[in-house]
């Protein structure tokens, strides 16, 4: 059924829908109102689930995995200083396997305080064993949710959908909410494959020395390639069922492009409505849009901008000391290629500044008049201070 | 799908390993990481020790909150066989101790006292008390006011045989002739002492100790407490107070217990500031006159309690400050007194240092005079003989050790420094264990004996350590406000006592401080830190990160399983009432 839907009620939508039996939370800003309205749904029994209101995201994030070690489907959402404090637990969740799924709210981090949208603080988590989506608009942030735990349970990796703050969190569109059958058919009950049992007592997550640990780190190698290549059949399911697909990532008209940007979160749409622009004016740009950045769709990468002239990235991020991150990914996707094209990074709208059309055509000339990048990453649209 | 979902992903991503142990972590004995020693051990809470009577007020109030008032009251009475009489005019130094007073207000420690006492009394509880088998001595106590009857009540409990000899008609001493009847009334104070005999302890009344009756009482007895109390008003020292009109403010209250109905009509002087003067006024308010009361300090320096002064200026007396009498003299039927006008001159001791304010002087005419300046034994002979000489001094009583003689002891206002029924108890309390211990080991091992009893720095004594209770296992260590942890508490005000309204207590005896529910009674005693005590929070039991602190049967007790205790200290921090210790481990 089609409602007009705040990003933030998408999102906790889909949880409903994914029947999550346990959602923890810490409710303080920088949280959002994806706990707000599943607090609702817990309280008024929409959903059939225990709400843990806890001290800190810490707690939080250790309180889901508790819950699920015990067997249960489990949810959280948070931002920017909240996921920056859940850190240390983020490699729990991924070491000890359990696919929590966790909505994301891009926001920047202090100081100075910011709760504007941003991806550094989801991006810092890169190397924490979390699967990592990036979404570009409401109907594709309730679409995601779904698949992330389908995806998260086959291979036994929590999940992260990731969401700009405001441009999507807080932005009503019209979204088609599934059935709660359909969902079912397309998200069975989860079945844990090691779960705490009174009746047989064990703890998880023992000392392990040197002789064990690196192969248990292998298998969370093995079972992101796995999320990789398992993906594109779980997303045929869904569209089987609900008939929309978006892939790890969507090639905007990449077959003829001289230039490519490569973009993530709703700076996509944006660079949508510019690439209708050029293209009537006879440019020929295309756009990569990454959804699943973990694990990194090498190969998808590598196909996409083959053909490209130059390459320009499009960072809503920072890596201080290096560049923005998506471009570290593209350039390491790429250069083992033979004769891939340049890439030329941008650092854009950090903090919440505005990517407007305007600002992606500077862009885009200056990718098309430089012959070859001035720097790792170039920051646009700064401020004389 | 579920099982091909499953299956496939068991075949293609499979997780190879998953640390998981199901043996028990106690194999791992983490004891042995310890550097640092939690322990169980109570403490000494403030309010106990400011006790002269050295009540275990903490645990009081524990069992209070608990709604375990037999059990409450009966820890009074193992130290104060008169919680009727202190719960209503005991001055209650412990609240001006309770760390609770640091947080928000004290505990109204007197009032759930009070409490206990009134629901002993309505439901007639019969304590169960600890008492020795019996001794062959025999003990004679001269005097049943409080501290002779608390001597012959602790001395029974020892298993002594006692016999009180008073020379009024009735037991109770001050308590039954010099308090008025609005802050105790009969009753209560009969209840205690028909207690204090159903222990066992013999009143003889009628029989005024004499030299000679002493004489004949050491025949007969292995010693003799003798507590005659100051039974005489201090003279004024000051010319014509021997005039007609001119009366002794002790006796005054007298009559009126007697049951006689004295003639105030109108104004009658009080000199003094004590709480005998207060009552001398507010009793004859109560009898249909006017009373002013001079005090040749200020009204902040009277040593009669604060709250009694304000009711009183309430009840229509009037106080003049910083005037002395000088001069009494007949004015016709009526009294003129010429009064000299002081002045502070500084502080000391905590009060006001005065001095004539010049020539100030002026008149005050009345129909009669009260000397209520203070109080001094009956006959000079009652009174101890200097240090010295086979008697020692102690803290609350002066004990006489003759050659060939039984010994002598000599309390309450006899020998303390402060006249309150609480000293008067814990000089009582002090002479029993003193002479307990004179017949069990010698006099050489009173002192020591005295010295285990003490509780927290003194002089407050417990007899129930000295009767080998739990008590005796505290440290000695008085807790204070900066050991509590109080995170675990939340402000709650003070309980208010209720009371008569003014136009109702000004016109008659009835007392003034009515009794509270027992709801009332446990939400005050819930309020208390019980500082230094255990009352099985399980805080300890709950932060344990080995699960090392374990539960007694049926869930009492606590103790530590040092096979795992890392000797981290959060059951210590997190303990509100500092009834643990962490020390470093011996190696």
């Amino acid at each position: 059924m089609k409602r007009v839907l705040e990003g933030s009620q998408a999102v906790a939508e889909a949880v409903r829908l994914a029947r999550v039996q346990v959602v923890s939370a810490y409710p303080i800003t920088p949280q959002t109102h994806i706990v707000e309205f599943l607090s609702e749904y817990c309280a008024s029994g929409t959903m059939n689930a225990r709400f843990l209101r806890v001290e800190s995201e810490h707690s939080c994030m250790a309180a889901l995995i508790g819950a699920q070690s015990a067997g249960v489907r489990t949810f959280t959402a948070t931002s920017g200083q909240g996921l920056a404090l859940m850190h240390e637990l983020l490699h729990w969740a991924a070491g000890a396997r359990l696919p929590i799924v966790m909505a994301e709210v891009n926001r920047a981090l202090a100081p100075g305080w910011n709760i504007w949208v941003d991806q550094t603080d989801s991006l810092a988590q890169r190397d924490t064993g979390w699967i990592q989506f990036y979404c570009e608009d409401g109907q594709e942030v309730i679409d995601t949710t779904l698949q992330a735990y389908r995806l998260a349970e086959s291979v036994a990796l929590p999940a992260m959908v990731v969401l700009d703050a405001f441009f999507l969190s807080h932005t009503y569109e019209p979204v088609d909410v599934p059935e709660q059958e359909e969902a079912d058919r397309f998200l069975p009950p989860y079945e844990a494959r090691f779960q705490l049992d009174t009746a047989a007592p064990c703890s998880f997550g023992p000392l392990v020395p040197p002789a064990v640990y690196m192969e248990m780190r292998h298998d969370i190698a093995k079972a992101m390639e796995t999320a990789l290549s398992r993906f594109p059949g779980i997303e045929n399911e869904y569209a089987a069922v609900f008939g929309r697909r978006y892939g790890v990532v969507e090639a905007i008209r990449c077959e003829d492009a001289e230039i490519v940007f490569v973009t993530s979160g709703t700076v996509t749409s944006t660079a949508r409505s510019l690439l209708e622009n050029l293209r009537s004016r006879g440019e020929r740009l295309g756009i990569l849009k990454i959804r699943l950045f973990r694990p990194f769709p090498v190969e998808a990468v590598r196909r996409a901008l083959g053909g490209a002239a130059k390459v320009a990235v499009i960072d809503r991020n920072f890596s201080f000391g290096a560049s923005g991150i998506f471009a570290q990914e593209v350039r390491a996707a790429l250069c083992n290629a033979p004769g891939h094209p340049p890439v030329f990074g941008f650092v854009a709208g950090i903090g919440g500044r505005d990517v407007t059309p305007e600002l992606l055509e500077e862009i885009y000339w200056k990718t098309k008049n430089s012959d070859a990048p001035e720097k790792e990453s170039v920051w646009i649209g700064l401020q004389e201070v | 799908m579920v099982e091909k979902a499953q299956a496939r992903a068991e075949s293609e991503n499979p997780i190879r390993i998953m640390p998981r142990s199901t043996r028990s972590t106690e194999g791992n004995k983490t004891g042995s990481w310890r550097y640092l020693r939690p322990r169980y051990e109570e403490k000494t809470a403030p309010c106990s020790a400011a006790c002269p009577a050295g009540e275990d007020i903490g645990k009081v109030e524990m069992l209070t909150s608990q709604g375990l008032f037999k059990e409450a009251w009966e820890t009074i009475l193992r130290e104060n066989p008169f919680p009727g009489v202190c719960g209503r005019v005991c001055f209650h130094p412990c609240e001006g101790s309770c760390n609770r007073g640091e947080f928000d207000d004290p505990i109204a420690i007197r009032a759930v006292e009070r409490f206990l006492a009134d629901t002993a009394e309505r439901y007639d509880l019969k304590p169960l008390l600890e008492r020795l088998p019996a001794r062959p001595e025999k003990i004679a106590v001269a005097g049943a006011g409080p501290s002779g009857l608390a001597a012959a009540w602790f001395l029974t409990q020892l298993g002594y045989a006692c016999d009180v000899f008073e020379a009024s008609p009735e037991a109770g001493g001050i308590l039954r002739w010099g308090i008025p009847l609005y802050r105790l009334p009969l009753a209560a104070l009969q209840h205690e002492i028909a207690r204090i005999e159903a222990q066992g302890v013999r009143i003889h009344t009628g029989r005024p100790v004499t030299p000679g009756f002493l004489r004949d009482l050491e025949t007969s007895y292995s010693a003799v407490y003798l507590a005659c109390g100051h039974g005489r008003t201090t003279a004024l020292r000051v010319p014509g107070e021997e005039l007609d009109g001119v009366g002794d403010g002790l006796a005054f209250l007298e009559r009126i217990r007697r049951g006689e109905t004295p003639d105030v009509r109108g104004m009658s002087v009080i000199i003094g500031g004590g709480n005998t003067a207060v009552d001398v006024a507010r009793s004859i308010v109560r009898l249909g006159g006017e009373a002013l009361i001079l005090y040749r300090r200020r009204r902040k320096d009277m040593p009669a309690f604060g709250d009694e002064v304000q009711m009183a200026l309430e009840e229509g007396v009037k106080l003049e400050e910083l005037v002395a009498p000088e001069r009494i003299e007949k004015d016709g039927g009526r009294i003129r007194i010429t009064l000299r006008h002081m002045r502070i001159a500084g502080e000391e001791g905590g009060r006001g240092r005065i001095e004539p304010d010049g020539d100030r002087t002026s008149r005050v005419v009345a129909e009669r005079l009260f000397k209520a300046t203070g109080a001094e034994a009956g006959e000079a002979w009652y009174n101890p003989p200097p240090a010295g000489k086979g008697t020692v001094a102690l803290s609350h009583c002066a004990l006489s050790l003759r050659e060939g003689r039984p010994a002598l002891a000599r309390g309450g206002d006899l020998t303390n420094g402060i006249k309150s029924v609480a000293h008067a108890i814990a000089s009582g309390k002090q002479a029993a264990i003193a002479l307990d211990t004179l017949f069990r080991e010698g006099a050489d091992s009173i002192l020591s004996r005295l010295e285990a009893c003490t509780v927290g720095v003194g002089p407050s004594l417990s007899m129930e350590i000295h009767m080998g209770g739990e008590r005796r296992l505290r440290n000695r260590h008085v807790v204070v406000y900066g050991e509590i942890n109080t995170d675990y508490f939340r402000y709650a005000p003070r309980m208010t006592q209720p009371r008569l309204v003014r136009a109702e207590r000004a016109r008659s005896f009835a007392e003034i401080d009515l009794r509270v529910s027992g709801n009332i009674a446990m939400r005050e005693a819930e309020r208390c830190f019980n500082c230094g005590l255990c009352d099985q929070c399980d805080n300890c039991h709950l932060f344990c990160p080995d699960l090392a602190v374990l539960r007694g049967k049926e869930g009492l007790g606590r103790s530590i399983n040092y096979d795992y205790c890392k000797g981290c200290g959060l059951c210590v921090v997190e303990c509100p009432r500092n009834a643990m210790t962490l020390e470093e481990e011996d190696r």
